[in-house]
């Protein structure tokens, strides 16, 4: 189950570059070469984002030919 | 209760928080009367990114000390422990062989590889199903394996995770064994692509078994062409020899390759 690695990387990196503020949506691109699966993501994305900023966000998962695993973008609150 | 998220609010009132301190309440599947502003972060980061900035130290660290690291890959059972236990005793004298011994749990293959004779350290993933680079690291910290030697990481046993995961290592070799299905190679492609090597072993066993090793061949190219492949059993000794051959060889190729 190395997705649930590869999640805890994914909330790591969402919530340091989120500087704060609550993250609502994660774009990953997941390609189809990578060895990894989408519904294995969502499944412990849930529990991983826990307590976290990005509790409750919602994951955007783009599949793509290669290999890629890469955290595309952020869509978080705006800094009041 | 509210069935769309449980929040205990009567199906058409949900109140909730904003992050700004704003309370409300609407029914779900609402337009908001105000908008949260929201911004969007562009970061195109790799989510391996931080293992494998700790495999190029890995990497680095090796090439510094002219050691050639393998990553011993394969499924449970298929002679990991047996094939590095008679390489230790094999070479002993001529090679300097320190191991880093991957298992979710228990120090019984550490034990064994320290019986036939070289220094180990016993890596213990718990609930993990594969060795990272930072576990590689730690690992190093505590073996302190000398200038020149051979570093063998023997992975958890698994042909799925440890394909994913770099740990600085020179090659992976897979060991397929003969008990296993000769179709192994196209059922795990990921594991098969990311190998310098594959070790076919267990072959004293072929009259035994319905494994057919041409079959095994074909698939194991069909997925990766450039693999080179072994036939030995690590429990009678039948091909060890092309096995140190093509280790020595790495080895010299590591110790140039310190000095580019």
């Amino acid at each position: 189950m190395h997705e649930l690695a590869l999640t805890q990387e994914i909330v790591a990196i969402a919530c340091k570059a989120a500087s704060g503020q609550r993250v609502h949506v994660i774009t990953l691109e997941v390609g189809r070469l990578s060895c990894v699966s989408p519904e294995a993501l969502e499944f412990c994305f849930d529990v991983v984002a826990q307590g976290t900023l990005a509790e409750g966000a919602r994951l955007d998962i783009r599949r793509t030919d290669g290999d890629e695993l890469h955290v595309m973008t952020l869509e978080i609150e705006e800094a009041a | 209760m509210c069935g769309h998220c449980g929040c205990g609010q009567p199906e058409l009132e949900h109140e909730h928080v904003h992050a700004d301190g704003t309370r409300h309440s609407h029914p779900h599947h609402h337009d908001h009367e105000h908008s949260h502003a929201t911004t969007i972060v562009e970061l195109n980061t790799r989510i391996l990114a931080k293992n494998d900035a700790l495999a190029a130290r890995n990497r680095a660290w090796f090439a510094g000390r002219e050691i050639l690291a393998i990553n011993l890959v394969s499924a449970p059972g298929a002679g990991k422990t047996t094939l590095l236990e008679r390489t230790i005793r094999d070479l002993d004298g001529q090679t300097n062989i320190g191991v880093l011994e991957g298992d979710q749990a228990t120090a019984l293959d550490g034990d064994r590889i320290r019986a036939a004779g070289a220094p180990v350290v016993q890596v213990n993933t718990g609930t993990g199903c594969h060795l990272e680079a930072d576990q590689v690291a730690r690992g190093l910290n505590e073996l302190r394996p000398p200038a020149r030697s051979i570093v063998m990481i023997e992975n958890v046993g698994n042909l799925v995770c440890p394909a994913m995961f770099d740990l600085g290592e020179r090659a992976k070799v897979v060991l397929l064994s003969v008990t296993e299905g000769d179709d192994k190679p196209l059922k795990y492609p990921h594991m098969f692509r990311a190998a310098s090597l594959m070790l076919l072993n267990k072959i004293d066993l072929l009259a035994h078994v319905d494994f057919d090793v041409e079959r095994a061949l074909a698939c194991a190219r069909e997925v990766n062409p450039d693999m080179s492949v072994l036939r030995l059993s690590a429990r009678t000794g039948e091909g060890m020899t092309a096995w140190y051959e093509w280790l020595q060889r790495e080895a010299r190729a590591a110790s140039e390759a310190a000095f580019v």
